[in-house]
């Protein structure tokens, strides 16, 4: 069988048969599972929630999100957890604050353990990082949450996560986030061309 | 950042019978007063398909979208340019991830999504079916093809679903160096020697017709979309975002002494509205419907990556960690 002709010298190489059969079906998926990733702008800023990736575990999920969200903004430090070990309160509307359903749970055993605490503040913006606590289990920790913290504004909905379970690469990692200076091709301010373009306008103008 | 115009189905008004009509009355209500929808709150379930449909094409156009570009990093005149257009290209494949993502919020997983991408089932932009011939093609992507998205992209920003918008306002932001790269590469062709101006006014005249087919087909034989609209799924009609991509960028390429290949393009200064000869939307149909000059292609070298990379997923993948939705 031919090859597929292309303009595209790598796909040139990549010698794929020119007859080939589109429809794909997978007996089963292979697709890795999702963490969520937190993001520190800088060191005065809170860790917030700023997506998603897909790994294989925690690690390789840590260099991925590295590499989707803080690319090309600043960052300070990242912090990754499987999605699966997020747990989520109901949302709330209007004036009223998720804190004020949370009931005494009946199950109030477990290891004191330190957990973390993220707060939706506003519809529509993501979860922000305002602490940690220690509780006996998850269930405890909304509930120790909600004798402690004095809050001014409605939290529309919370994720409590074990804070065993984050893999936090932030203090003593500095250099890791930092951008190379040679790296300016990244940023708009490098194409300047207004001169060329002026220049060019008036030779223009000149010659008509 | 490459989406443009998406396709949608018509909508069938007949499945809204089925909704319940307080909670829909409720989820209207909550866009109306301009609030976004989030995964977990109750939404109609042909506002969802919609979703998933139009975040799924984008992203599909952003994987698409960097063929095209990345043919020429190894041939892009001088190391500077090499690197920039290759950064370029990686910022469009996150583009994607993040896309993929969003859609996922709304239960359709990623690997479904590239499935029917691979299938045919799913469309991409399809002003990417059209080959770079030359070093110029490329930069007429990097310029007015990132131009066009944009026009698209900042009006969808501004609709319903939080996590695209939030996908969208990152993707923007990422944004302002691809406009500024390509207006610089085609400013260097512009003020080159004439045999480069030559070069860019060829690739001016092979992509000004799907250019215009970018946008979508006009508002006059367009699929009425006044519930997307009302959901705010889509933000602006095909017409009046091309108008927009018209205002902003014509002058700019006729200031560099190129020569738009449509001569019946110029500003009405009573009405204000740019007008044009009608694009092709015979050609635009058929190009979408698999028979452009490089669907086949793009198609086999997503399938050929999806099957060549298989033996890596299958080795990182752990027996004990099974795929999860993704909460926002």
């Amino acid at each position: 069988m031919s090859a597929l002709k292309s303009l595209d010298p790598r796909v040139a190489r990549l010698n794929i048969p020119s007859e080939i059969e589109l429809i794909t079906e997978k007996e089963e998926q292979d697709q890795l599972n999702t963490y969520q990733v937190f993001r520190q702008m800088n060191l005065k800023r809170p860790f917030e929630h700023v997506g998603i990736v897909h790994a294989a575990n925690l690690e390789l999920a840590f260099t991925f999100a590295k590499e989707q969200y803080s690319r090309r903004q600043t960052c300070s430090g990242i912090w990754v957890v499987e999605t699966e070990k997020v747990k989520t309160t109901d949302f709330t509307e209007d004036q009223e604050s998720i804190y004020s359903k949370i009931e005494e749970p009946e199950n109030k055993k477990g290891q004191m353990e330190e957990f973390d605490f993220f707060h939706l503040d506003k519809r529509g913006k993501q979860h922000v990082h305002i602490g940690s606590m220690k509780a006996e289990n998850h269930e405890m920790a909304l509930w120790r949450a909600k004798q402690e913290l004095e809050l001014d504004k409605p939290v529309y909905n919370v994720w409590v996560v074990k804070s065993e379970d984050l893999l936090k690469v932030e203090e003593g990692f500095q250099d890791i986030w930092d951008t190379l200076p040679d790296k300016r091709y990244r940023e708009a301010v490098d194409y300047k061309a207004g001169d060329k373009l002026k220049e060019f306008k008036e030779r223009m103008n000149q010659a008509k | 950042m490459y989406g443009s115009a998406q396709i949608f189905d018509t909508p069938k008004l007949k499945e809204l019978e089925n909704e319940d009509p307080v909670k829909l009355a409720e989820f209207e209500a909550r866009i109306e007063r301009g609030e976004k929808i989030e995964p977990t709150d109750w939404m109609p379930k042909m506002y969802r398909k919609q979703l998933i449909r139009m975040i799924e094409q984008h992203a599909h156009s952003e994987i698409i979208g960097a063929l095209p570009e990345g043919t020429w990093i190894t041939r892009a005149p001088g190391f500077k340019r090499k690197m920039a257009l290759m950064a370029k290209v990686q910022d469009e494949v996150g583009h994607a991830q993040l896309l993929y993502s969003a859609a996922e919020t709304l239960g359709k997983p990623r690997e479904q999504m590239i499935e029917d991408l691979i299938s045919g089932k799913s469309k991409y932009s399809n002003i990417f079916n059209y080959p770079t011939f030359t070093w110029a093609d490329s930069c007429f992507i990097s310029w007015l093809v990132d131009a066009g998205a944009i026009v698209n992209q900042l009006a969808n920003a501004k609709g319903s679903y939080g996590p695209y918008c939030r996908a969208l306002d990152r993707i923007c932001a990422e944004e302002a160096f691809h406009l500024k790269y390509g207006h610089h590469c085609v400013i260097s062709l512009a003020t080159g020697t004439e045999k480069q101006r030559q070069m860019f006014q060829e690739a001016l005249n092979r992509w000004w017709p799907p250019m215009m087919h970018f946008f979508g087909p006009s508002d006059k034989i367009s699929v009425h979309s006044e519930i997307l609209m009302k959901w705010k799924v889509k933000m602006a009609s095909n017409d009046a975002m091309r108008q927009q991509f018209l205002d902003m960028y014509v002058p700019k390429i006729w200031e560099l002494g190129f020569t738009i290949p449509d001569q019946n393009l110029k500003k009405n200064e009573e009405s204000g509205e740019w007008e044009y000869t009608e694009p092709d939307w015979d050609e635009f149909k058929r190009v979408i419907n698999g028979d452009g000059p490089c669907n086949t292609e793009r198609l086999a070298v997503r399938k050929t990556a999806e099957e060549r990379g298989a033996w890596v997923r299958r080795a990182l993948k752990n027996p004990k960690s099974a795929y999860v939705t993704p909460l926002a």
